[in-house]
């Protein structure tokens, strides 16, 4: 073991209860990638709850902390956490998979969730946020990671990427779009769910 | 599924962040040449990083199989013009050569999946990224690992207990509404508790992390990235 002679530096009791939860959350989203439900509108095409777990960090969390728990997200899949689809890990689907589009994402929704839902960076009440600003919140979102996702795709399949994006909207993201409804809908839910106000 | 196997192979045995710097060049010069023959050249580089990990490429193209039917679909959907309308066949062959690219980086990152352990990866991340967001970074990395296979058996309980009891047969909002809400319920809670412990037991910004030192065994690592991203530069120049 390497040997540190500075004094302790504590964390504060705040920053290790966002932390805790960041991480916590993080591995939930991961989690996420593992359920799978039958698609009602094609079957082919299962739904997984990853990106209804971007949308609850967002709310959750807030703009800041949901943010960084979508980079610990990253960080832990690109090291060998089996958190991205299909329970895959590693690097290369940050830098080099056709999907790095969708993973790059998460950070950037969560935070716009988390901005438009609180009104700013601090976390206000999630219960007396109006459904239309969170539907919206989440309308937003979606947004940002389909256009993420379809860009990724065509950069790294297409070249030049930008004469090809409907072709990389049509595999990446066509199919996987009107679900969404489903997962907002959802997520509306959760949100005003009693348990969830009490924890 | 790739995930850490202990062993003694010579990538075990390499600093994660020689690891690391292969990791991130063999994908920049896959990038620069996505060409038949750079591809077959990083093709055979790929097979030797596996085999000195000791791992078999069919388990890697198992946990990579969800990716398929987009690699597959991206060359087929290239051919497609639209004005005036026809195949050009042409068209598919950068789109394959790409997803064929995605495979050997894949390869390669899996690599490094198998043969590095969560505190070396968490210890390389830490003396990488300096100050604070280094450790957030590092402790958050080291929890998401622990606490995902833990979450993961919560949902699971969850959506067995809800099939039992008929679940199954209700609306798909409904069933998403209720694993949803009991995983963030259960998740925050064991955030707060994991809080109050971390704070009990002296949770502190500069812990000591596990020595990690580049050793000589590391210097051919080191060489491949260098020649790799060097070769990547002269593509680009």
């Amino acid at each position: 073991m390497a040997t540190n002679t500075e004094s302790v530096d504590l964390v504060g009791d705040e920053a290790a209860t966002n932390l805790a939860r960041a991480a916590l959350f993080a591995a939930l989203v991961g989690a996420f990638a593992y359920v799978s439900f039958p698609n009602p509108l094609s079957a082919g095409v299962p739904i997984t709850l990853q990106v209804l777990g971007v949308f609850l960090a967002g709310i959750m969390l807030g703009p800041v902390w949901g943010s960084l728990s979508m980079v610990l997200y990253l960080a832990a899949g690109a090291v060998g956490a089996p958190v991205f689809s299909g329970g895959t890990a590693g690097l290369s689907y940050l830098i080099a998979s056709p999907t790095l589009g969708f993973l790059w994402s998460y950070p950037f929704a969560a935070a716009v969730i988390g901005l438009v839902a609180h009104r700013g960076t601090s976390l206000s009440d999630v219960d007396a946020v109006p459904t239309p600003v969170l539907v919206g919140a989440m309308v937003v979102g979606t947004a940002i990671i389909y256009g993420f996702g379809t860009v990724g795709f065509a950069v790294i399949q297409y070249d030049p990427w930008y004469a090809s994006l409907w072709q990389a909207f049509v595999v990446s993201s066509l199919a996987f779009v009107p679900v969404e409804a489903v997962k907002i809908a959802a997520a509306v839910g959760i949100v005003k769910n009693d348990a969830i106000a009490a924890a | 599924m790739i995930g850490y196997v202990p062993g003694s192979t010579v990538a075990h045995r390499l600093d994660p962040r020689a690891k690391l710097a292969v990791q991130v060049a063999f994908a920049a010069a896959a990038f620069a040449y996505t060409t038949p023959r750079g591809l077959a050249v990083l093709s055979v580089l790929a097979l030797a990083v596996t085999r000195l990990a000791s791992l078999s490429l069919a388990s890697v193209a198992r946990s990579f199989r969800v990716f398929f039917p987009f690699l597959v679909a991206a060359p087929l959907v290239a051919t497609v013009q639209i004005s005036p309308p026809a195949i050009d066949p042409e068209a598919a062959v950068y789109p394959a050569l790409s997803s064929y690219r995605v495979l050997l980086v894949v390869a390669v990152s899996a690599a490094y999946v198998r043969t590095t352990t969560v505190r070396e990866s968490r210890a390389a991340i830490q003396r990488t990224v300096p100050g604070r967001p280094g450790v957030f970074l590092g402790v958050g990395v080291s929890l998401v690992f622990r606490f995902l296979p833990l979450i993961r058996r919560e949902i699971t309980a969850v959506r067995e207990a809800s099939a039992a009891r008929l679940g199954t047969e209700r609306p798909l909002i409904d069933r998403i509404e209720r694993v949803a809400v009991a995983g963030a319920t259960r998740t925050l809670r064991r955030a707060d508790r994991l809080s109050t412990a971390l704070s009990a037991r002296c949770f502190a910004w500069n812990p000591t992390l596990p020595r990690l030192s580049l050793t000589r065994m590391d210097v051919p690592a080191l060489a491949l990235a260098g020649a790799l991203l060097a070769a990547t530069l002269f593509r680009a120049v």
